[in-house]
């Protein structure tokens, strides 16, 4: 019990640290609160929805999973630290449970219970580009905008810089 | 010493469980529960049963209570939920019958346990053979048990995929 | 490695007595004093020199206006939160919203309990040390589950950073609270497995037992246990600290800053401090448990600090802590930041199967060597587990074939 002493006192250290970081704060800081700074944070936008309050359901599958190998793990270290005495009786039963457990894994995998998010597919770019016409080009695809009025004076200057050049 | 120990102790299982109990707060009250279960670990502690005490810190407190908060902001009834509203008209008196009978079983295992425990029982001296003592057991008298969880563990494991699984129509 | 040596080692002699009188209670508290210094300063000089190595990689100067080469910068930021205003938003769960800071900042100073600090481990030597007539260990704590508190307070860490994010009360905080949480949890799986592997080896769950058995490099548990769980701790950590590349928690194009937006002034300057703190610790937990802590590196039989004296076992955790931090800090200067499917397939799908199978064919070797003389059962026991780890492998992959197959068959199924 003894041993524990230290842990308790540096416990109570590190949280007495904090709080008086908090009253020292709270001494020296201004607090000048209003409505826009109190509100969400929504870079700047004002908020339009509550933040979500759900989840996909895969977080769930994820920590139900973590139980799982929890209780493998706290199973495994008794035999790690034991292995010398309970010897080849102990292996074998950690093999069995291990093996159960595996196939208990791959069965939640092969049902699709840890894949995350849309399937992703991957385009070939020479299949894309054989779709568009030959004739089409950066320069009649990309829409230039907030040139209105001074269209002539760009292009003539582009074509300025590349004669210079 | 020994004596503060359990005071403190009990005193955070107490508060947590009450906690647990009287927060309206769904996320609140789980918070109680890791009061609790940190508790029950100093207990196990005082009693050294440090190996004990650890796990109860990583798997109840690291992992289901997490998995119960997941659930909580899973399904989005953090707000305080209308508790005039009855879903299951049933689970007030059942509730009341479980925890009669939860209580009259502790108390009946109390009251008979009292004599039961070796005086001098050789935990506190070395906490290192805890560890050493529970391997010994589990791989050798108890290893049908040990087996059986990792049975448990598929049965968890089916269930999950059974309930979250949302089948398109169509598909079998 | 002795068992019985282990089993007696857990313990530190200090304070395994009835006698409280004030010269333990003095070292005890000089103890913790120093522990509790020796984590600011060196969180301190952490922020300093990750900001140094990367503005050096980067062709920049990084700090270097307060104090030499801008050491001070850091104390000069911190000091600036104290005088930043508090916010605590509207929509904030207020109560929480002042917890949550301490779950994240407690746990991270307590992890240095655990962390044996220095003490002569070398030949059989327990580590112990006498200060002012009494023994003890440069270790604050050394109890009979050392390594599990670093499992538990991690656990507890996770608390601080889910909860903040959702106590806030804001989209972009929840967000990278949830994303943390299922980040940190699945690592924890893969840091546990591998752990396991370290504790075959040792046959104890106290540190200083655990650095007591890596006498000379080759009991070194990064070579005893065959490189691969150091590879996975290593990168279960990094995961677990939320260090590029798996800072999704605080992935700033996506989520603003995570699930401490809303934090501002000091309990802002917590959730930081806790962070960089846990990268001292965590490396010099590695380094506890496969790099043989305060172990010397000999050459020729010679301690190469051996001019140290009595401080080589503390300049060996230093130097070794240091390595790990520097590469934490190249890694983050070097790796681009993973997407969030590529992170948990990456978890689940390589490193905790990699992690069981890795233990399992560890213990059948160590089983075999246990039982039967002379190598060639050994190398049979190697082949028979490399064998099943084939087949287990062919089989997790039809389980992954399957499962795609399925997702392009009815399209997304979750």
């Amino acid at each position: 019990m003894g041993q524990y002493l230290p842990l308790v006192v540096l416990m109570i250290l590190a949280t007495a640290f904090g709080g008086l970081s908090f009253a020292a704060s709270r001494l020296l800081a201004p607090r000048r609160p209003s409505a826009a700074k109190q509100a969400p944070y929504e870079c700047g936008i004002v908020p339009s929805r509550q933040p979500p309050d759900r989840f996909p359901v895969s977080f769930y599958i994820v920590a139900m999973l973590f139980i799982m190998f929890d209780i493998e793990i706290i199973f495994i270290y008794p035999y790690a630290v034991e292995r010398a005495t309970v010897g080849e009786f102990g292996f074998w039963a950690v093999v069995v449970f291990s093996v159960i457990f595996f196939l208990t894994f791959v069965y939640e995998v092969a049902r699709g219970g840890l894949e995350w998010g849309p399937l992703h597919g991957y385009r070939s770019l020479e299949q894309d580009a054989a779709m568009v016409s030959a004739a089409r080009d950066s320069s009649s695809t990309i829409r230039r905008v907030g040139l209105e009025g001074r269209v002539d004076r760009v292009t003539a200057g582009g074509a300025n810089t590349e004669e210079a050049a | 010493m020994d004596f503060v120990v359990f005071i403190l102790a009990s005193a955070m299982v107490i508060a947590g469980a009450l906690g647990v109990v009287l927060r309206p707060n769904p996320v609140h009250a789980a918070l109680s529960l890791v009061l609790t279960l940190f508790g029950v670990a100093v207990h196990f502690v005082a009693l050294g049963a440090h190996f004990l005490a650890a796990v109860q810190v990583i798997v109840y407190a690291g992992a289901i209570v997490v998995l119960f908060l997941f659930v909580i902001m899973l399904l989005g009834v953090d707000k305080a939920e209308d508790l005039s509203i009855e879903p299951f008209p049933i689970q007030r008196p059942l509730a009341a019958v479980v925890g009669a009978g939860v209580s009259g079983l502790l108390v009946a295992a109390i009251v008979g346990a009292k004599d039961t425990i070796p005086e001098g029982t050789p935990l506190g001296a070395d906490g290192d053979q805890n560890i050493r003592a529970l391997a010994r057991n589990l791989f050798s008298d108890h290893v049908f048990a040990f087996e059986f969880t990792s049975v448990l563990l598929i049965v968890a494991v089916a269930g999950t995929v059974l309930l979250t699984r949302k089948e398109k129509k169509g598909s079998a | 490695m002795n068992l019985m040596v282990a089993s007696l080692l857990a313990v530190d002699p200090l304070l395994d007595t009835d006698k409280w009188w004030w010269k333990v209670l003095a070292i005890v508290a000089a103890k913790v004093l120093a522990i509790f210094v020796i984590g600011l300063i060196g969180t301190m000089l952490m922020v300093w020199f990750e900001r140094k190595i990367v503005s050096g990689m980067q062709n920049r100067i990084g700090p270097n206006k307060a104090g030499p080469f801008g050491i001070l910068q850091t104390l000069a930021d911190g000091m600036k939160l104290f005088f930043k205003e508090d916010l605590l938003p509207d929509k904030a769960d207020k109560w929480v919203f002042r917890v949550a800071p301490f779950l994240a900042f407690v746990p991270a100073f307590l992890l240095w309990s655990v962390i044996p600090l220095g003490g002569d481990f070398t030949d059989g030597k327990d580590g112990t040390v006498t200060w002012f007539g009494e023994t003890t260990r440069v270790q604050l704590i050394d109890p009979p589950v050392g390594i599990l508190i670093v499992l538990a307070l991690s656990s507890i860490g996770v608390y601080g950073i889910m909860l903040a994010g959702w106590a806030s009360g804001s989209k972009y905080p929840l967000l990278g609270s949830v994303r943390a949480t299922a980040q940190m949890i699945s690592y924890e799986a893969a840091l546990g497995l591998s752990l396991g592997a370290v504790l075959l080896m040792s046959g104890t769950l106290s540190t200083s037992g655990i650095v007591g058995g890596q006498d000379g490099i080759g009991n070194w548990n990064i070579v005893a246990t065959g490189f691969i769980p150091f590879v996975i701790f290593m990168i279960a950590m990094t995961a677990e600290l939320s260090r590029p590349p798996f800072d999704l928690v605080e992935a700033e194009q996506e989520l603003v800053g995570g699930f401490n937006t809303e934090y501002s002034s000091i309990r802002f300057g917590l959730f930081f401090l806790a962070e960089f703190m846990n990268v001292i610790t965590m490396s010099a937990i590695i380094v506890t448990l496969f790099l043989g802590g305060p172990q010397p590196l000999t050459l020729g039989g010679v301690d190469m600090l051996g001019f140290a004296g009595p401080f080589g076992g503390t300049l060996w955790v230093i130097l070794k802590t240091l390595a790990f931090l520097y590469t934490y800090v190249w890694f983050r200067a070097t790796l681009p930041r993973l997407r969030y499917d590529q992170l948990m397939d990456f978890g689940w799908k390589l490193l905790i199967p990699a992690a069981l199978g890795w233990f399992l064919v560890l213990a059948a070797l160590q089983m075999t060597r246990d039982k039967y003389d002379g190598l060639g059962p050994v190398l049979l026991a190697a082949a028979l587990g490399v064998a099943v780890l084939f087949v287990a492998y062919l089989l997790f992959n039809a389980a992954l074939v399957v499962s795609k197959r399925n997702r392009e068959r009815e399209g997304v199924a979750y």
